[in-house]
């Protein structure tokens, strides 16, 4: 029996003697926004990098019920899962496209029917593919790190304070294209601090407070 | 069990010297003495070597450029003017050092990379000098008949006299070398290798540490060139070559960077495996290549640590001092006024100005990016600020570096805590404790300050096996080490468990209570509500509010930059 | 007349000093490692001239080694990115500098026990002679190596532009750990660039063995000039290493035009220094954030 979206069952992540996230159990469902909520250094951004398998942790991590937790990090991209690291952290020497275009598939007219694809969601992108990705504002780097993760064309997206540092305005356009990628039937975990955004996008939202999951209780 | 150790490396230490006395004197012939003799050359060389390479944590290619000046400069004035020992080894010494001194100004504040090339650049320098400045060192063939050494009226002979004047010589080395590098130095070694952004922190002047560790490095360098154009009777090319500079590396690598015994076994070992390898003939070197490579990639740490146990010897009492009452002060607070910095185009502090009294936690709190840690930088030197400055008891900070704010009393923790793996709780403090210069002896200091942070347990554990929430009590007991009348805490409870917050509550409130002002970096509230007797609101590089608790938070401007949600 | 032949002798200089220095950041970019080896890496590419060109017949263009010669110095990219990289590429980057000068004496011994301590020389790379141009006569060996140069940078240029593997370079060069997360293989991508920048490495030596001569020990000077060149263009730049590499040619054709060999030389070394010394902000690279 499959469950489709991401199930997180007893996530615990140390980095040394450090636990970050103890024990935590989660899931997200397709078709939803689902708001992780907390504070700086809660634990959200390990919670993220161990599912993607950037941070080591112990626990189960399924997408579309295919247990991930063992794979490296290569394997679970192409198991569904597409990652918004905190801080954009686009490549500023790459233009616009290049950006857009190392995210895509091996076969080079597929990569450029969703280069497509993703300059008609974002037209922002689409006015500027020669720039380099450097010379944008915060803001269309945030959509271009968005765009990046959906070249892949996911199940799952994984965004981590994708509101930081952003003007209001600017807030909106990402709270917009995250209901866009929920279109698409898939699952979005959004990392935030910022509480009004996620009451603003959230379906469902998860409390998370020095690396527990407090609220709701039984969360998965 | 350290004691244990100690006891059982003296007793390994003594049975190889005394081997190594009977094989030198009794079966050695004159061929191996030879080989012993140049063996205590390289003892010298790499026991400075260690300094830079092990203890500075730099790689230096010009241990070789040193070691060649100390070998001409021999060399050419002992052969050219006759002058005797006492004269040309000083000035090997001297010269060698001073060309360090030199070249330390450009080459010396370089990080990584671009110390290694340029120190490598300045060995090919004199390299190619030396090959071409004919008149002067006789060329590619080098000078012969460098005199013997000659003490007043005595001639070191070749064989054993040399044998044992050499090694005469390297031991006053080792013993220069074990007392420049006490524990509390090697401590502060250590911090600035593994957390050179605390360095100050803990009161350690890098550039100065680097520096002398430089110089020895050259003088030691020196006298290993000189000693060796003595043994060699011949000065060429070949002491400037990349040739020596491996060796000195290989046996420091094989015999371990940090340890004075690693620089023997490196030496002995090193001119002996030729000998005990001829068969390879010229496929020697690429043997030693292979060596040092596998000996970097299965035991970074050398040799020596197989024969010797004993960690650092911690020399400071055990006991620990019943009061925890940190000692009453009276002092001045910390006025922050303006104060400004940008990075490119982001203003990350726009005027902020705030104070703190003796006695006084205030706490600061704001929005991720708001400036909190870019603050505490530039309160505490990490980081030079556009404008404004802070002052405490009408002293302007802003122009101290960060080092000479920390022993001025201006203490900090970071948010990442910066504490060496290999170094034990105690070490941490005492480390500070030496480098802040406290007034009190140092052993009252750091028993009060482990006792106060509720370390006492833990004073003999290795920082890198800590969990995160004692951490940050080292951090605390560090930063207090230097009985600091200003103490800033960058979120000192981000991660701790209730119990662990308590704990750190506590300490602030104890702290406060005999007179230090504090300034409190944090985002939990319910950890601030227990602690602070005022409250700050920072955002976009502004003081926005201050007050009472209750009154800041219940403030709208705070409500809609703090937790993100406008009052609709 | 003189000043343009000695122009036409320090761009051929300066394109072979470019492919070296642009093999040295290939290896940076993709590694951020400093390869202390890289030097004897294009000594190892003299010498894999001269040992081919033993096994054909003599008298044979020295262009035709270049494909062996290639695929010889990549294999050893990738048994230096195997031995001295990989296994500790987790410790602090010191570690990376001893392992790489560790294979480097492995590379000068096992050469100089194998072929001998004397300078040896290859094959011209289409003939020995010149061609007479608008009065200034130029050395075919020159031109041959200008185009050879010229030829494998566009090469590379195109890979890493129009590329997918070259854009997974780039932003694995950018950041590696972005890269790790979008699926790219950054073990793979290491290796590449090991490969590439040690088989671009060796491309010169085979350029310069002929007229310059190659012996076991050149690798020290080698390594200074690549890493001068890449500190005057700008840490990690491709562009920049090979303008840095043809402004090193121009200043030691030109010095030692009017001195001597070894007046240039030392020149260079104090000119390093002086660099380092009043330009350090240039030359610190990477900006790093403080983050306390």
């Amino acid at each position: 029996m499959t469950t489709p979206g991401l199930q997180i069952e007893g996530l615990t992540v140390r980095h040394g003697a450090v636990t970050a996230v103890s024990n935590a159990s989660l899931s997200a469902a397709p078709g939803e926004v689902t708001c992780l909520l907390g504070m700086n250094g809660a634990g959200k951004s390990s919670l993220l990098r161990a599912i993607i398998g950037l941070a080591a942790s112990d626990g189960a991590i399924a997408v579309s019920g295919r247990d991930i937790s063992q794979m490296a990090t290569e394997h679970r991209i192409r198991a569904g899962i597409a990652y918004v690291p905190e801080g954009r952290r686009v490549f500023p020497g790459l233009t616009v496209a290049e950006n857009l275009l190392v995210a895509g598939p091996a076969r080079n007219a597929d990569r450029q029917e969703r280069l497509a694809t993703v300059f008609e969601l974002f037209p922002q992108l689409a006015q500027r593919p020669a720039d380099r990705a450097w010379q944008l504002s915060g803001g269309q780097q945030q959509m271009l790190a968005i765009g990046r993760a959906l070249m892949a064309r996911p199940d799952i997206y994984l965004l981590d304070e994708p509101t930081l540092g952003l003007s209001p305005r600017v807030i909106d356009d990402v709270a917009e294209s995250l209901a866009r990628l929920v279109q698409t039937g898939a699952a979005v975990l959004v990392a935030e601090q910022n509480a009004g955004f996620a009451a603003h996008v959230a379906d469902r939202t998860i409390l998370i407070q020095t690396g527990r999951i407090v609220a709701p209780s039984g969360a998965a | 069990m350290t004691g244990m150790h100690l006891g059982r490396d003296r007793v390994t230490l003594i049975a190889g010297g005394v081997a190594l006395a009977v094989y030198a004197t009794l079966f050695a012939s004159s061929y191996d003495q030879r080989i012993l003799t140049l063996s205590g050359v390289y003892v010298i060389m790499v026991l400075g070597y260690q300094f830079i390479f092990g203890h500075s944590g730099a790689l230096s290619l010009a241990q070789g450029a040193f070691f060649g000046v100390g070998a001409y400069v021999t060399g050419i004035v002992g052969s050219q003017f006759g002058t005797g020992f006492l004269i040309t080894f000083p000035l090997s010494i001297a010269l060698a050092t001073l060309l360090a001194a030199i070249v330390a100004a450009p080459v010396l504040r370089l990080a990584s990379h671009y110390f290694a090339l340029a120190t490598l650049a300045l060995n090919q320098l004199l390299l190619v000098i030396a090959v071409n400045w004919e008149s002067v060192t006789g060329g590619a063939n080098g000078i012969p008949g460098v005199p013997p050494v000659i003490l007043f009226d005595w001639q070191v002979g070749r064989g054993l006299p040399l044998l044992v004047f050499v090694w005469a010589l390297a031991a006053a080395a080792m013993l220069i070398a074990h007392w420049q590098l006490r524990p509390s130095r090697v401590s502060s070694f250590t911090v600035m290798r593994e957390t050179p952004l605390a360095a100050p922190a803990f009161g350690i002047e890098p550039g100065l540490l680097r520096f002398r560790a430089f110089l020895f490095s050259a003088a030691f360098g020196g006298a290993a060139g000189a000693l060796f154009v003595h043994t060699n009777r011949v000065v060429s090319p070949e002491t400037l070559g990349f040739g020596i500079m491996v060796t000195c590396l290989t046996m420091t690598v094989v015999g371990g960077r940090f340890r004075i015994a690693g620089a023997v076994i490196g030496a002995l070992l090193l001119t002996h495996l030729p000998e005990w390898f001829r068969g390879l003939d010229e496929y020697y070197l690429v043997a030693v290549g292979f060596l040092l490579l596998a000996m970097v990639v299965f035991a970074p740490n050398g040799l020596a640590p197989l024969f010797l146990r004993a960690g650092e010897p911690s020399r400071l009492s055990k006991t620990i001092a019943g009061d925890i009452e940190p000692p009453a002060k009276s002092t001045a607070g910390l006025v922050i006024e303006g104060l400004s910095k940008r990075y490119g185009g982001v203003r990350a502090l726009d005027g902020a100005s705030l104070q703190v009294e003796p006695g006084e936690i205030v706490g600061l709190i704001g929005p991720n990016g708001a400036g909190k840690t870019t603050l505490a930088n530039l309160v505490t030197g990490i980081e030079r600020g556009d404008a404004g400055h802070v002052e405490r008891a009408s002293a302007n900070l802003s122009v101290l570096s960060a080092t000479a704010i920390a022993r001025s009393g201006i203490a900090r923790t970071f948010q990442t805590s910066q504490l060496p793996d290999e170094l034990t709780v105690r070490q941490v403090v005492s480390t500070a404790a030496v480098n802040l210069g406290s007034t009190a002896p140092a052993d009252k200091v750091v028993n009060g300050a482990l006792a106060l942070c509720k370390l006492s347990d833990d004073a003999d554990t290795h920082c890198g096996t800590l969990p995160h929430g004692v951490r940050r009590r080292v951090e605390i007991a560090r930063a207090i080490a230097g009985d600091p009348g200003v103490l800033v805490l960058d979120e000192p409870a981000a991660g701790l468990a209730d119990e662990e917050q308590r704990q750190v509550a506590d300490i602030c409130r104890a702290l406060a209570h005999a007179g230090t002002a504090i300034l409190l970096i944090d985002h939990n509230l319910e950890f601030l509500r227990t602690s602070v007797t005022r409250l700050a609101c920072m955002d976009a590089g502004r003081i926005i509010m201050e007050g009472p608790f209750d009154t800041v938070l219940a403030d709208p401007a705070v409500r809609a930059a703090y937790f993100g949600m406008a009052d609709q | 007349m003189f000043a343009a032949q000695l122009a036409l002798n320090a761009l051929a200089l300066g394109s072979a000093y470019a492919l070296v220095a642009i093999g040295f950041v290939l290896v940076l970019n993709a590694t951020t490692a400093v390869n202390f080896a890289h030097g004897e890496s294009v000594v190892a590419g003299g010498f894999a001239a001269v040992a081919i060109a033993g096994l054909l017949p003599a008298g044979i263009p020295g262009i035709v080694l270049l494909p062996g010669v290639l695929v010889v110095t990549a294999l050893l990219g990738l048994i230096i990115a195997g031995v001295a990289y990989l296994p500790i590429r987790s410790r602090p980057p010191v570690s990376v500098f001893v392992t790489t000068i560790a294979f480097g004496i492995i590379v000068t011994n096992g050469l100089n026990a194998v072929f001998g301590a004397a300078p040896r020389t290859a094959p011209a790379l289409v003939g020995s002679g010149a061609v007479e141009f608008l009065g200034v006569t130029v050395s075919l060996q020159s031109l041959a190596i200008i185009a050879t140069a010229a030829l494998l940078i566009g090469a590379l240029a195109f890979v890493l532009q129009r590329t997918q593997l070259g854009r997974q370079f780039r932003a694995c060069s950018q950041d590696p750990e972005m890269a790790r997360a979008l699926g790219i293989r950054l073990v793979r991508i290491t290796l590449l660039g090991f490969a590439l920048g040690t088989a671009f490495a060796g491309a010169a030596g085979l350029l310069l063995a002929h007229q310059f001569f190659v012996s076991p020990s050149d690798g020290g000077i080698l390594i200074l000039k690549a890493y001068i060149a890449v500190v005057i263009g700008g840490w990690g730049s491709l562009r920049g290493a090979s303008v840095g590499a043809l402004l090193i040619a121009v200043f030691e054709v030109g010095v030692a035009s009017v001195s001597s060999q070894p007046v240039a030389e030392a020149m260079l070394y104090i000119a390093v220094l002086l660099v380092l010394f009043v330009r350090p902000e240039g030359v610190f690279g990477e900006p790093q954030r403080v983050r306390a």
